[in-house]
């Protein structure tokens, strides 16, 4: 309250209408652009979505006596048949995610020096990597769908025969949890949606920043709201790589 | 941070980038190095103990630096960081009922 009193003193005594307190005016409270809030509050209810079905996935995996280790599951590299090599592809997918992550920070930050051509290099180079990105998402989901894996059955079972009986009877329907598959393609699967609609808004942007209408605007905002957007997408595999593939 | 940067704040954002990138590549090294040598050594709570910490170091980054949270008004970040504590509520909640399911269905 005293806050309130003061400016309005101050507003009588300058004859200034200084609109800083977040009532109304150009300016927000927050110092942010109405933009930018919003893509941040989407961000946030999308967290919220990507936690249920994590949260989902903790709840069935911790009900579950055995469940398949990412060191078998995920052993294959593309071109080499037969290779015995956990995790490294994914980690390879990993590794472009956060390098095509960076490629769109210093967009951004060359959009904040009005450096047009900067803005095309470094949206087209994380365009790059989320294509390839989406492509190695491709060849894993081919992979593993034609070693039997699919939404309503698991063909990775516990390696030693019989842990009690009731536990293979309860294990009857697939070799490995049942869940497994459904969970693996429904969150990697919305996951790989999110980096799509990434791409194809950042071709948006690399447009609109290549053509010029951006520029004229005299500001990089909107590579700055689809930077956010994209940031998140890497900020997410960052959990379902932890889920899926660490733990 | 609509407004146009002078020489030095660039380099010095720029440089903060590359640090956080490099960060981000040391703990998934880390992370992946461990998964593959130590997964059967370390008793399994205390490695998923770690693999969190580190998510959440990596997550630290991606949000402070890459999506610029750090230099928002605070106000802005709390905003945004308070509905997360439903998350780790439903997180707890969750994981307690997924045990249960555990010993109803296999007593042992």
């Amino acid at each position: 309250m005293a806050e309130v009193i003061e400016i309005k003193e101050e507003h009588h005594v300058d004859q200034l209408p200084t609109p800083n307190n977040g009532e109304g005016g150009e300016n927000s409270a927050l110092n942010i652009s109405y933009g930018k809030t919003m893509m941040w509050y989407f961000l946030l209810s999308d967290a919220f979505t990507f936690s249920a079905f994590l949260i989902s996935y903790a709840t069935i995996r911790i009900s579950q006596p055995w469940w398949p280790d990412p060191n078998v599951v995920f052993k294959s590299f593309p071109f080499m048949a037969h290779a015995n090599v956990p995790l490294g592809f994914v980690s390879v997918m990993t590794f472009v995610l956060i390098l095509s992550s960076v490629a769109v920070v210093r967009a951004v930050q060359e959009g904040h020096r009005m450096n047009q051509k900067g803005v095309v290099t470094w949206m087209f180079w994380g365009i790059v990597g989320g294509v390839f990105f989406l492509g190695c998402q491709a060849w894993e989901w081919n992979n593993l769908i034609h070693e039997g894996l699919r939404p309503f059955y698991n063909p990775f079972g516990p390696n030693e025969a019989g842990k009690t009986t009731l536990f293979l009877e309860k294990m009857a329907m697939s070799p490995g949890p049942v869940a497994f598959g459904a969970l693996f393609f429904g969150i990697t699967g919305f996951h790989g949606f999110h980096v799509f609609t990434g791409v194809c808004l950042n071709v948006y942007g690399l447009i609109g920043a290549a053509n010029g209408p951006f520029h004229k605007r005299g500001h990089y905002e909107m590579i700055e709201k689809l930077g956010l957007y994209w940031h998140f997408v890497d900020l997410v595999w960052v959990f379902v790589f932890l889920a899926f593939y660490l733990m | 941070m609509s407004g146009h940067l002078t020489e030095e704040q660039y380099k010095s954002q720029v440089a903060a980038v590359w640090k956080s990138t490099l960060w981000l590549s040391i703990i998934t090294v880390v992370e992946v190095v461990i998964a593959l040598t130590l997964g059967h050594l370390i008793p399994k709570f205390i490695l998923n103990l770690f693999f969190v910490l580190a998510s959440v170091l990596k997550a630290f980054f991606i949000i402070a630096e890459f999506m610029h949270l750090k230099y928002e008004k605070r106000a802005f970040i709390i905003s945004l960081g308070v509905p997360l504590i439903f998350l780790v509520w439903a997180l707890i909640a969750f994981v307690v009922e997924g045990n249960y399911w555990l010993h109803l269905n296999f007593p042992k």
